[in-house]
């Protein structure tokens, strides 16, 4: 006979989970409507009713390491179709919340990340690196001169870079930490809970599974099969993109910069100017539309941490448009303090990224290649 | 009064274009009763017209041919008259459309041998109404010697107090008698109440306080603690109660029958009268006869029982797998509200304060069953003091393991609330076993909705124990009728007295009788203090009724009530002991002694009666009997193919309206049957259904209500006395070289009418396969 499971609820985890968003999770009476019209659910152990009597019972032990609740894109069909109004669909955005805040260390910049009364000290912490940085190493000058409006001259690429980069890799580390400890208890959860019968994780089939994973996510296929919140596509989309444009220029822009020793700003004409603009506008308009779903739907509960990440998008893309445009438009003051703005955002997308929101393109991509490895269907 | 007859036929409703109106007028003249015809009887103008010849002629006699008499019986109501209704639309006209049951065509008519079968029945049926009325009389008002309206309410709790204060603010007097020390009962020994109005989400403070002191506010109850009921005798409206201390053992305690065994000698053989009476006085040594009435009794003309209830408790070893008994931390929901109310939640074992609590709904063991008695009442009980564990720890967890959460009405809302606590955990389940586990216990469930096999720590385990009604141990009313001081068959329903808790609430099997709050049904105070109203009203109707000298219910408002012609009774007990509903007492020597208040008008006795001695104003052995004997009997002398003949002795009560129906939709059934509706099949008379085959009549049908179990017979036992005479009467038959087939008795329900033309055609093929009567013609 198997050995009995031990329940042990944790009252405090359910606390923590109504604080995170899921504020109707007790309210589910079990009826599994959410897991029959969920249209992503897999059929065998289907999501989200499972997650809602372990939520509703404080059964950390069955969420944490659980690799469904990332499976879940938030249609919100199951929130809609609820008979007791539990929202399903803001339960699981909470728990992955406390997922992330539970993989994330340390532990207290999570704590940080997702409490409003600490965004000033956040943001302050950039603020205050970059100019004491800059005032030690001499690398910052407030009086840059010459008739042409180069950033550089105001914050040395030097400066920018020497913070930037170990900030980069600091994420980078964070999430590797996290991520080792994810894999390892979502393998662990499938093989407890019957999701899987493989045992053994398999590097190269794994990594074959990311490259069909990363195609799912591109197109958004997922997302499509959604009901309820199909438009949210477009702007997930357009953010998506934006990110990944801006990045892939960023990446010219630091290969060009040091190898070919070619400093900016780019001409207009340059295709790689022309993409940077697209990815820019694309990233404000993105994060507009977001933010226009978010405070329409009035029935699904959009929290701190929701608006955190949405925020920083749009103050990153807006910050960088206004930058470029006030550069071109000569206005030099205005365009070297928005620049200064722009590159505060930049750092705390960086640093904050494993303990916020924006966490989930790691793990949920993990996950979903997990799903795919496994072959659950 | 001397009868003066009129017939008024009504042509409306396909009636005048189905039948030969003016050959059925003609069967009237035949009989000598006047006749008028109406296109629109139950119009203005045909009522104006009936109106006229009653004060004009000064007719007091009406046969009325038109619908049915369950429709327009408003209409055609006059007071001071008999009125009979002649059923020519639903049974005759819409039940036998003609494109079915063609009219005669010339050349048939011509012909001479040829019949119209649905002419024939509405002839049939104007020729049994007029022989009815020939026989019946107005009734007179039984009166009670002494009206009493007083109202006795036993018990204190809730429900006894709800249903005082509402008697009393109805303008009644009453009396409360408790047999504790005051008054309350359960409710002041819970820490909080299930919430009892909007927004049904708390718990709410106890009620009982409150309501005592409305009834210490209230001139018109006297209440009597430390007191219980001795013996209740007589009639509703003049009931005679000896009341007395509890334990008290005093001469007017309740005498009780003798139970079968001591009715026989040693032989088996049952002992006369003489002898009867005298082990009867053995038996009851130190008690008197029901008869002898306490000369200082307190009058009361209705009672309301409202004794409730008392903890349910396990046999020895029944949940031994819980530990029951065995560990001190498993208790019961009960014991857990003492606790409760005593302070924090502690542990009985340790005096330790109690964190985890576990509340186990049903006993397990392989069904999915409640605990005994438990009705709804355990699931919003165990949410209840769930929310207790969460009031005195911060901390705290309470978890209920449930088979069914039942929360009906608007305590939906009360469920919802309390699963919104964080630390309150509900999931299905069997909860398997319960375990000590170091100075804890551990409980063991399977099929959750967590998983196959589970097990959780707790420091308290609570079980659902339910609420079983006092009347299991006691009879408590202790009425002194001879056939016996409680309720009958009770165990059918689990020990709860009622009579039929879905058609008649409040009425018991006893007129004047009704129960309310727990020991009808396992019920919550909000519930109960609904029901004290009910059952308040209805010992208010009851006594009104008695005062007009008219039956309580079901027959509300009928005067009629059985008459006995006791020259010929022969003492043989039957209709004493038949008697549903224990209206009839015997004297030593077993002359029945009739109590018409306590009487439901239901004519069991009748039907019992083998010297056919009872009969009522409206409805007796001749009345029914000549109905019978004006069916016509076609026979071979008259045509050379002769239809069949059948009767149907119809309950008026589910029956008859199904027949209506089954016409109403246009259902047709054989033309050869002749129906009679009855007050209840325990009413019919085995002669009638020998008269009917002695006439020649083919075959005798009774159609009537379920029996057994789960019966819907109005008036208890009728349709399963029915059976029993039926199964007897093989032997009548068979003296009369009868088949048994020829006689049949079928179950219907009302709205069963599609089920109608089945029973009926089915029966009547039988008939025909076993051919007709022999006596047919002599």
């Amino acid at each position: 006979m198997a050995q009995r499971y031990l329940v042990e609820p944790d009252v405090g985890f359910v606390k923590e989970v109504i604080s995170l968003g899921g504020v109707d999770v007790k309210k589910c009476f079990q009826c599994a409507t959410c897991s029959v019209v969920c249209p992503i659910s897999p059929d065998t152990r289907p999501f989200p009713r499972k997650e809602m009597i372990a939520a509703g019972w404080g059964l950390k032990d069955k969420l944490i390491g659980n690799g469904d609740i990332w499976l879940c894109h938030n249609c919100g069909d199951c929130s809609t179709l609820c008979p007791r109004g539990a929202k399903p669909g803001d339960v699981l955005a909470a728990l992955r919340m406390a997922t992330i805040r539970a993989y994330a260390k340390p532990r207290i910049l999570a704590e940080w990340v997702n409490d409003k009364r600490k965004l000033p000290i956040l943001l302050a912490i950039p603020a205050v690196l970059f100019i004491v940085l800059g005032l030690i190493t001499g690398l910052l000058d407030f009086t840059p001169g010459g008739d042409e409006i180069v950033h550089a001259k105001f914050f040395s690429t030097w400066l920018v870079d020497l913070i930037m980069i170990p900030t980069f890799f600091f994420a980078i580390g964070v999430f590797g930490l996290g991520l080792k400890n994810f894999i390892a208890d979502m393998h662990a959860n499938a093989l407890a809970e019957g999701k899987t019968t493989k045992t053994e994780l398999n590097p190269k089939e794994v990594i074959q599974a990311l490259g069909r994973v990363v195609l799912t996510v591109l197109k958004h296929e997922k997302f499509n099969e959604c009901g309820e919140n199909r438009d949210r596509a477009t702007a997930h989309m357009m953010v998506l993109f934006g990110f990944i444009g801006l990045f892939i220029v960023t990446s010219i822009f630091f290969v060009v910069l040091y190898i070919f020793q070619i400093h900016g700003p780019y001409s207009q004409l340059n295709p790689v100017k022309w993409l940077a603009n697209i990815a820019g506008i694309s990233l404000v308009i993105g994060s507009l539309l977001m933010i226009r779903t978010r405070l329409s739907k009035k029935d699904q509960v959009s929290t701190y941490s929701d608006w955190f990440l949405i925020g920083l998008a749009f103050a990153l893309g807006l910050t960088g448009m206004l930058t470029e445009m006030t550069r071109l438009g000569g206005m030099a003051g205005t365009s070297y303090f928005l620049y200064f703005i722009h590159l505060m955002f930049v750092w705390s997308l960086f640093c904050y990224v494993p303990f916020s929101k924006l966490a989930h393109l790691v793990y949920r991509t993990a996950a979903m290649t997990y799903n795919e490895w496994a072959g659950r269907k | 009064m001397d009868k003066k007859y009129g017939v008024y036929v009504c042509t409306g409703c396909g009636i005048g274009e189905s039948l030969d109106v003016a050959a059925l007028s003609a069967v009237a003249g035949e009989e000598g009763f006047p006749v008028q015809q109406h296109a629109f009887l139950c119009g203005p103008e045909g009522a104006e017209l009936i109106k006229t010849e009653i004060a004009e002629k000064g007719i007091n006699s009406l046969v009325i041919c038109a619908c049915s008499r369950r429709v327009n019986f408003d209409v055609f109501r006059y007071d001071g008259c008999i009125v009979e209704r002649v059923n020519l639309r639903e049974q005759v006209v819409w039940a036998h459309p003609r494109d079915q049951f063609p009219k005669l065509t010339e050349e048939e008519k011509a012909g001479g041998d040829a019949f119209d079968r649905v002419q024939m029945m509405a002839e049939d049926y104007l020729k049994m109404s007029m022989a009815r009325v020939k026989k019946v009389i107005l009734p007179e008002p039984y009166k009670v010697e002494s009206l009493s309206r007083r109202i006795l309410v036993i018990g204190g709790g809730m429900t006894g107090m709800a249903a005082a204060l509402d008697a009393a603010r109805a303008g009644y007097e009453v009396t409360i008698v408790e047999k504790g020390e005051a008054l309350g009962g359960h409710a002041t020994h819970w820490r909080r109440q299930l919430p009892a109005g909007m927004p049904y989400a708390e718990p709410i403070a106890p009620q009982a306080a409150a309501t005592i002191a409305a009834i210490q506010a209230e001139s018109r109850i006297t209440v009597k603690t430390e007191t219980v009921v001795a013996r209740i005798a007589g009639e509703p409206g003049n009931f005679t109660v000896t009341l007395k201390k509890p334990g008290e053992k005093i001469e007017f305690d309740v005498p009780y029958p003798l139970p079968p065994e001591m009715k026989v000698d040693e032989n088996g053989k049952e002992l006369d009268a003489e002898k009867l009476q005298e082990v009867y006085k053995e038996y009851n040594k130190g008690r008197n006869d029901i008869l002898t009435l306490d000369p200082n009794g307190e009058k009361f003309g209705a009672v309301v029982l409202a004794a409730g209830w008392r903890a349910w408790q396990p046999e020895a070893g029944q949940l031994a797998h819980y530990g029951f008994g065995e560990l001190t931390d498993v208790i019961s929901n009960e014991q857990f509200e003492k606790i409760a109310k005593a302070g924090k939640i502690k542990r009985p074992s340790d005096g330790r304060e109690a964190k985890r609590v576990v509340f186990v709904q049903s006993p397990g063991q392989g069904d999915d069953g409640d605990f005994a008695y438990t009705g709804a009442v355990t699931s919003m009980v165990a949410l209840k003091q769930a929310k207790y564990v969460r009031e005195d720890y911060e901390d705290g967890q309470a978890y209920v393991i449930y088979q069914h959460m039942r929360t009906p009405g608007q305590m939906e809302y009360f469920y919802k609330n309390i699963q919104q606590d964080p630390g309150i955990f509900l999931t299905k389940g069997e909860v398997v076993k319960v375990g000590q586990n170091g100075d804890g216990l551990v409980v063991e469930a399977d099929n959750t909705l967590l998983g196959e096999k589970i097990q959780l720590k707790a420091d308290l385990v609570v079980l659902a124990t339910g609420m079983v009604p006092v009347t299991v141990d006691d009879p408590v009313i202790n009425l002194a009728y001879r056939q016996g001081p409680g309720f009958r068959d009770n165990a059918i329903y689990d020990g709860y007295c009622d009579s039929n808790f879905i058609c008649f609430p409040y009425e018991t099997q006893r007129t004047g009788i009704y129960a309310a709050g727990a020991i009808r049904r396992a019920m919550t105070v909000e519930e109960a203090v609904d029901d004290a109203a009910g059952a308040a009203l209805k010992a208010i109707q009851c006594v009104e009724s008695v005062n007009r000298g008219v039956a309580v219910h079901p027959r509300s408002g009928d005067m009629t009530f059985p008459d006995f012609f006791f020259q010929r009774c022969t003492q043989c007990k039957r209709c004493t002991e038949e008697c549903p509903f224990g209206a009839l007492d015997d004297d030593a020597k077993g002359t029945p002694k009739p109590n018409p208040a306590r009487c439901r008008r239901c004519g069991t006795c009748m039907g019992a009666c083998p010297e056919r001695i009872i009969g009522f104003a409206d409805y007796n052995i001749d009345s029914i009997g000549s109905q019978v004997k004006a069916v016509g009997v076609p026979s071979e002398d008259d045509y050379s193919e002769p239809p069949l003949r059948i009767l149907g002795l119809v309950c008026e009560n589910d029956a008859y309206p199904a027949i209506d129906m089954a016409g109403l939709k246009g259902l047709s059934f054989s033309a050869d049957v002749r129906l009679i509706p009855v007050r209840c099949l325990g009413s019919v008379n085995v002669i009638w259904i020998k008269d009917a085959l002695s006439q020649g009549m083919d075959g005798v049908f009774l159609l009537g209500c379920k029996h057994g179990d789960d019966y819907q017979c109005h008036f208890v036992k009728g349709s399963e006395l029915a059976s029993i005479r039926m199964k007897k009467i093989g032997e009548a038959l068979a003296s009369l070289s009868l088949e048994n087939e020829r006689v049949a008795q079928f179950e219907i329900a009302i709205d069963e009418y599609d089920k109608v033309p089945q029973i009926i055609n089915e029966f009547v093929e039988s008939i025909e396969a076993l051919g007709p009567n022999p006596f047919k013609g002599f």
